[in-house]
């Protein structure tokens, strides 16, 4: 697993790199965005964890260059500011996930580890259902080529109900999928969840049907 | 005794001074009027005298004769106060008001013209004594024509007069308050709106008092303006340094954990750890100064800036779900499109994106965020279905003391910065047990709070 990290404080880089090594990646190191960037657009990375603020070329800007030439890894960004402005506006931009300084060591290895694992996990990474398209790599969907964001957990419902093959699932399945164990009242954010991806998707992609449960339909072209 | 009250001090000056002034008023004007009434009466008895002096005649004894006394009633009547005599060497004539008195003997009256003087007369009356000296031909003695009023009926008139005239500016005085309390009202009108516009800067330390006050207040306004914009210049710039240094902290903390790593993979654990958790120590006062910052730029923006929570709320959610807690939760959005609530969208990000967090990390399956508005107040709710909140915050909460001093760690920062930001922005918050089994935290904004 290669990594690049992007950090313009010498210790804070040595650390970060010492730990991903001791964990078992390969590391490489950028000190501006200009570096980094360059690194980025002509190396392939399994994953990036990016400092926000960067000499020369700041953190979003990289990710915005990276992102807008097709550069698709998962990118962790490292920020000392840690608002949630800044947070919204990096995971806009393409961010998979944020870490605020300092930081738990641990804790930055095992989201690292978790990002690496969901962008690794899919060998055919787009799904199509009807009008709608699934990217099992980046959590997103589409519908009429249209991108949607996604959360986890709307995600692995659609993909639960895309791998049925036209079967209806009951809330109780999925809550039991998407949970582990079904317990009382899971049911309800099921009907939650849901109702938040109509309004994502449109009324008529998940269908409900009467006595069976939902339906992925879709939505029929 | 100091009087405080500036409209009291106006009040009472203004009544003093119309006192007096209308006082020396009121004795000039009976003086006058008594100069007046002795004038009128000095015309009268000379023109009683005209008679008098026309048909003057003297006894072959030298007594004076009066062929032709004047024919006024109240010479005929004793005691009348009015009264005449004529004298000479030889004897006098007199009224028959004298009766047996006489009037007082004159030592200086002249020839040719009359003179005047107040004397003790008959009946021991004080009188006005009019008098003259006449000769009927060169040879002749000369002949003392003395005519007389009594004072005491002057003095009636003139008390009556004075007694009229205190009446009339008795009322005068009254109206003359009443005109100066209007003008008091009226000319400390301009301090009230200053009072006004003082407290509203209290409230919003960017709100000004602005140019548009009399001639006379506007220096005062002026300075307090200049005042109010340096003092938010100088807070600025502090909060601004705190801000900077706690974010210039957090990259050195980051190192320094670096270091306490390093530290205990060299075997000093127990340098580590002291390290750690003065780091820990560090980082919380860093984000409680930063959450101060934020409060504060708050409060100086209020009442100019609204956010639609609904889109907030969304973009936050689109980041929550990102995280290891989020992952696995339903966050329900139910929010009007078109609600506002008066808070900088900056600001609500960290205000809701505290709570969403909170409510991510303590939700078993769901977290909901709902907004409504009221006649008079919108509301903004962010519940979950965990366990609720420990009984220390509840109690710490109820005490109205810091969230994040509750002892409940992270749970509790993301409260106090909610609770800082919203009473920052004129609104209040309340915790509540929510219909889903967890926390339902509750922010209102009434209407006055800012445009909505």
């Amino acid at each position: 697993m290669r990594v690049l990290v992007v950090e313009d404080d010498p210790d804070v880089a040595t650390d970060i790199a010492d730990a991903l090594r001791d964990a078992g990646f390969i590391v490489d190191a950028a000190r501006d965005g200009e570096d980094a960037w360059f690194r980025g657009d002509v190396e392939d990375y399994d994953i990036v964890i990016l400092d926000l603020g960067l000499p020369r070329l700041d953190g979003l800007s990289v990710l915005r260059r990276w992102r807008a030439a097709g550069r698709e890894m998962p990118v962790l960004i490292l920020s000392a500011r840690g608002d949630w402005t800044e947070k919204v506006e990096g995971i806009e931009t393409g961010a998979d996930d944020y870490l605020a300084k300092p930081f738990k060591m641990g804790e930055l290895i095992a989201r690292v580890r978790g990002l690496v694992r969901r962008a690794a996990g899919h060998a055919s990474p787009v799904l199509r259902v009807g009008r709608l398209a699934l990217d099992t790599r980046r959590l997103s969907a589409a519908l009429d080529d249209v991108p949607l964001r996604l959360s986890p957990l709307e995600f692995r419902l659609l993909d639960y109900l895309a791998h049925q093959a036209g079967r209806s699932v009951s809330a109780g399945e999925l809550a039991e999928h998407l949970y582990g164990v079904s317990e009382t009242g899971d049911t309800n954010a099921i009907e939650a969840l849901v109702a938040r991806l109509r309004r994502k998707l449109g009324p008529d992609v998940i269908e409900t049907r009467r006595g069976f449960g939902y339906h992925l339909a879709g939505g029929e072209p | 005794m100091k009087i405080r009250s500036l409209h009291l001090r106006l009040l009472l000056s203004a009544g003093i001074a119309v006192f007096v002034a209308l006082a020396v008023a009121w004795f000039a004007m009976t003086w006058l009027f008594e100069r007046h009434l002795e004038r009128r009466v000095a015309a009268d008895l000379m023109r009683d005298a005209k008679p008098l002096l026309a048909n003057l005649a003297l006894a072959p004894d030298g007594k004076p004769l009066a062929r032709n006394p004047p024919i006024d009633a109240r010479f005929a009547v004793p005691v009348s106060g009015l009264y005449w005599q004529l004298s000479t060497a030889a004897g006098s004539e007199r009224s028959r008001s004298l009766w047996d008195q006489t009037l007082p003997a004159s030592h200086d009256a002249e020839s040719g013209q009359w003179t005047q003087r107040v004397v003790i007369g008959p009946f021991g009356q004080r009188i006005l004594l009019l008098e003259r000296l006449v000769r009927l031909n060169r040879q002749g003695p000369p002949v003392l024509v003395q005519l007389a009023h009594e004072e005491a009926t002057l003095h009636r008139a003139r008390d009556e007069f004075g007694h009229d005239l205190m009446l009339f500016l008795g009322v005068l005085w009254a109206v003359l308050c009443a005109a100066a309390w209007a003008q008091v009202r009226l000319g400390l009108r301009p301090l009230g709106r200053v009072r006004r516009e003082l407290l509203e800067l209290q409230r919003n330390p960017a709100a000004r008092l602005g140019a548009d006050h009399p001639r006379e207040i506007r220096p005062l306004s002026q300075a307090i303006d200049d005042l109010a914009e340096a003092r938010e210049r100088d807070l600025l710039r502090a909060r601004r340094r705190a801000a900077d240094l706690a974010h210039s902290l957090k990259t050195p903390l980051a190192a320094l954990s670096a270091q306490s790593r390093a530290a205990r993979r060299a075997g000093a654990a127990e340098a580590a750890d002291g390290l750690d958790r003065a780091i820990a120590t560090v980082s919380a006062t860093i984000e409680a100064e930063l959450a101060r910052a934020r409060a504060a730029a708050a409060r100086r923006s209020q009442g100019s800036a609204t956010a639609s929570p609904l889109q907030v709320a969304e973009r936050i959610v689109g980041v929550v779900e990102r995280t290891e807690a989020g992952a696995r939760l339903v966050f329900e959005v139910d929010i009007p499109a078109a609600l506002k609530v008066p808070v900088d969208s900056d600001d609500l990000m960290e205000l809701l994106g505290a709570l969403i967090e909170n409510a991510a990390r303590f939700a078993r399956r769901r977290v909901r965020i709902g907004a409504h508005q009221d006649a008079d107040t919108v509301n903004l709710g962010v519940e979950d279905d965990g366990h609720g909140l420990d009984i220390s915050v509840e109690q710490a909460v109820l005490r109205g003391g810091r969230l994040d001093e509750a002892g409940s760690g992270h749970d509790g920062l993301g409260l106090s910065i909610a609770r800082d930001l919203t009473e920052a922005t004129g609104g209040w918050i309340t915790l509540d047990r929510s219909p889903l089994g967890g926390l339902l935290v509750s922010m209102c904004w009434s209407d006055e709070a800012g445009a909505i």
